[in-house]
């Protein structure tokens, strides 16, 4: 068992490798830490204490009973709104969206959309800033016969929380919107991260817009050499790279590598390259129909946080994200990882990486959040290119820390400085 | 937060609310209670208002697994509602009546909150005041110096250093909000300012708080305006629409903001919808059978996806205790890879718990001997 030592030391030591502080259900005793310190930078509290089982004993039921109040405390803290700084907005239920009176908060800068000189909250921007308790959201009062009476926001009464989830969540499906609680989830966790997040395009078709590639990546051409150099590197490349290729046919009945002038084993590697590949430099394109049934569509724009951040010149995103239901979605066919990828850009890996690095970032990336009952996980999917990262056109030092010594390799320059 | 309350007691059959297909609790009270009596914990996914800037602890509404709904419905503990439906009957469609009772309400939620807020800046002022050795006196002479009752510049200089050493106690936003710094007070102004904050300060000083004791004694003698008096004592109650205050709640006066309310909770303060039968109960996936009979065996579960599998099944409340198994549910003659196995027997076992997996057999009638079966399963590393 060559490989067990590298088992168990994987295995034994889950708790110092990934330390994760979501992992797990929290100890919210130690929320106190976090609440004691309001005003200074709150540090996240350290992983509480657990025990394996139950051992009846009064200190263990003292400390659960702690924990549960303290829980219970935290959780029936109430959100208010004070005079300075309240801001109303009002339901509208025929897009299911929030109207904001007055916009006053630095919330929005990386929230909410003018529209008709007015701010309006998507669904799932209201829900949040409700549940956050910055935000006062008030039902449009219902007119009755012969009312005349104009009604100001504050008029209206207000949203609980479990209005506003019955709301902007609930009769979503009502309006024909696509917002679901698991993507809700995904955009709060990420808030309360910090992230920047924005909905990718406007969610009204079936699915996204392809994207084609940038035209600036089509347009880097080598400056033209000269007529002279032009003319010996032609020669090179005849005399070096034997042009002749083999039909398939061919392929019973001969070498794959006819006997001539080998300058390097890298002329007989590409030789041997017979299997064809998926054409990277095609615009991209869809393989299934467009369905709203289709979970795999490309979700949020999520970006990181940056001062200068301005909503409307948003950029490129920095992460792409798809909501997937871990209980209803199966992994996604070879199809729809086509056509999911084709609604994000290509963002190529830099040339100067190390191939496995260029192999992992791929040439086009998403990720997937696969929400279990409200458990987000994050997966990176990417579409690596492998028959561009060719393992034997490799640069750079070889076999770095392999026993060969670099003195040596260095000595006769073999693998480095080639330019590919 | 030392004294944290303990959950009030609720009555059977409490509501779930159905929300998009998914199962939620918006009541503190029926968490707990849940996880008290019920041994169902299902995962806080709001956020916490003050804390909105972290994702270790999250708040309200609690999200159930179906599985737990099912159990809760199953044993007549809960019901579920259809909340889209019953919000869009009981606020998109609400009278002017149940409006004007629910503001009413909401006001007076504000005003509770107002008065707290009020009352822990006092308790605030005083401690901080008691640990820097300062007497009652001094105190007071703030207070009619913050309530805009400046008289003379004379005693702002020692004023200012009192101010300074105890800003960081609390006391300073009431300072803050009081202009008596960047303008000189007239003697007209003052009366005004006093009027719009004994108009909306009214509430605390009617219910008899000790604040307005001092407050009262201090501020009689020196006003010989009737109008100011008749405001300060005349009783009105609160307004069900804070329309006709609006005017004198644009006084600086930080101290004596307006509060509104967000509730959590729907119902209560409206009625609670009844139960509708049409409703299906939750629907379950193959994996509910051995859900079920290790919540019979008295198991806490969380949702499985962090370790790959079902459920995370704990020994007992998750906040103490750490998980035993990790649970993947199957049908009885379900096929699945025997590399499932290793797979879940490896990880189960690095992170110390056992994988288990168990099923129904239909074959078998509950009434003789209970149909689910259960296998842990460890990897034995040799």
């Amino acid at each position: 068992m060559a490989d067990e030592d590298e088992d168990i030391s994987h295995l034994r030591a889950p708790d110092t490798a990934d330390f994760d502080p979501t992992d797990e259900a929290q100890d919210f005793r130690f929320l106190d830490k976090l609440t004691a310190q309001d005003t200074a930078h709150p540090t996240l509290p350290k992983r509480g204490e657990k025990d394996f089982e139950s051992h009846a004993t009064s200190l263990q039921l003292d400390t659960l009973e702690a924990s549960r109040r303290t829980m219970h405390g935290v959780l029936s803290w109430q959100r208010t709104h004070v005079q300075k700084g309240h801001i109303l907005a009002l339901y509208d239920p025929k897009t299911n969206m929030a109207c904001v009176d007055k916009v006053k908060s630095q919330h929005f800068q990386t929230i909410g959309t003018n529209k008709g000189g007015r701010e309006w909250l998507l669904p799932e921007e209201a829900l949040f800033l409700i549940e956050r308790g910055t935000l006062d959201c008030r039902w449009p009062v219902k007119r009755e016969v012969g009312d005349e009476h104009v009604y100001r926001t504050e008029d209206g009464a207000p949203m609980s929380l479990q209005s506003a989830y019955a709301a902007f969540i609930g009769f979503e499906g009502g309006v024909g919107g696509k917002l679901t609680l698991e993507m809700y989830n995904v955009y709060a966790g990420l808030k309360r991260s910090g992230y920047v997040i924005f909905r990718t395009g406007t969610w009204d078709d079936d699915r996204g817009e392809p994207v084609l590639a940038s035209p600036k990546a089509e347009m880097q051409t080598e400056p033209e050499p000269g007529v002279f150099p032009r003319f010996f590197s032609e020669v090179w490349r005849r005399l070096s790279q034997p042009t002749h290729t083999v039909s398939p046919a061919n392929l019973a009945f001969g070498p794959i590598i006819k006997p001539g002038l080998y300058r390097s084993y890298n002329d007989i590697y590409r030789l041997l390259k017979l299997i064809p590949t998926h054409d990277r430099t095609a615009p991209p394109s869809f393989i299934l129909p467009p369905s709203a049934n289709n979970p795999f569509r490309v979700h949020f724009d999520v970006y990181r946080t940056t001062a200068r951040f301005r909503k409307t010149a948003r950029g490129p995103p920095d992460f792409r994200i798809c909501v997937i239901d871990a209980r209803e979605s199966p992994i996604p066919t070879s199809a729809q990882l086509n056509d999911l990828m084709a609604q994000v850009p290509e963002d190529r890996p830099k040339e100067s990486d190390q191939p496995y690095q260029r192999l992992k970032h791929g040439y086009r990336n998403v990720i997937l959040a696969v929400v279990d009952n409200g458990i987000p996980s994050y997966i990176r999917v990417a579409d690596s290119p492998f028959e561009d990262v060719k393992v034997y056109e490799r640069a750079g030092p070889r076999g770095k820390g392999g026993g060969r010594g670099g003195g040596r390799g260095r000595g006769r320059g073999r693998g480095r400085g080639r330019g590919r | 937060m030392a004294a944290a309350p303990a959950p009030s007691p609720i009555t059977e059959p409490f509501t779930i609310s159905l929300i998009a297909g998914r199962y939620l609790l918006f009541d503190v009270d029926v968490i707990a209670h849940c996880r008290r009596a019920h041994n169902i914990c299902g995962l806080l996914v709001g956020t916490i208002p003050n804390l909105s800037q972290q994702n270790v602890f999250l708040g309200i509404p609690l999200e159930l697994m179906p599985e737990e709904a099912r159990v809760l419905v199953d044993r007549d503990a809960a019901y579920v509602v259809d909340d889209a439906q019953a919000h869009q009957t009981s606020f998109a469609e609400m009278s002017r009546e149940e409006r004007l009772k629910y503001m009413e309400e909401m006001d007076r939620r504000g005003d509770e909150v107002s008065r707290e807020q009020r009352e822990m800046a006092e308790r605030r002022k005083e401690r901080a005041l008691r640990e820097k050795g300062l007497r009652r006196k001094v105190l007071e002479r703030e207070n009619s110096v913050a309530e805009s009752f400046a008289e003379s510049t004379a005693t702002d200089e020692t004023f200012q250093v009192d101010d300074s050493s105890v800003a960081s106690s609390g006391l300073g936003f009431i300072m803050k909000g009081s202009s008596f710094v960047e303008t000189p007070v007239t003697e007209e102004k003052t009366q005004v300012d006093y009027g719009s904050l004994s108009n909306s300060d009214l509430g605390f000083i009617m219910k008899g708080s000790s604040f307005s004791d001092s407050w009262v004694q201090i501020k009689a003698p020196k006003i010989d305006s009737p109008a100011a008096e008749a405001s300060l004592f005349e009783p009105t109650p609160a307004s069900p629409s804070p329309a006709p205050s609006v005017g004198s709640k644009r006084s600086k006066s930080v101290a004596v903001q307006k509060h509104f309310v967000t509730p959590t909770t729907s119902y209560p303060p409206l009625p609670t919808p009844a139960k509708d039968p049409s409703l299906p109960p939750p629907a379950v996936p193959n994996s509910y059978p051995l859900f079920r009979y290790l919540h019979s065996k008295g198991y806490f579960h969380m949702p499985g996806l962090r370790f790959g599998c079902h459920y995370n099944v704990y020994p007992g409340d998750p906040l103490r205790y750490h998980s035993h198994f990790a649970a993947t549910g199957l049908a009885w003659d379900q096929e699945f890879d025997l590399l499932d196995v290793v797979g879940g027997g490896r990880l189960g076992t690095g992170t110390k718990k056992a994988y288990m997996i168990g099923g129904e057999d239909p074959e078998v009638d509950a009434k003789d001997k209970d149909p689910v079966r259960a296998f842990s399963i460890e990897w034995a590393a040799l």
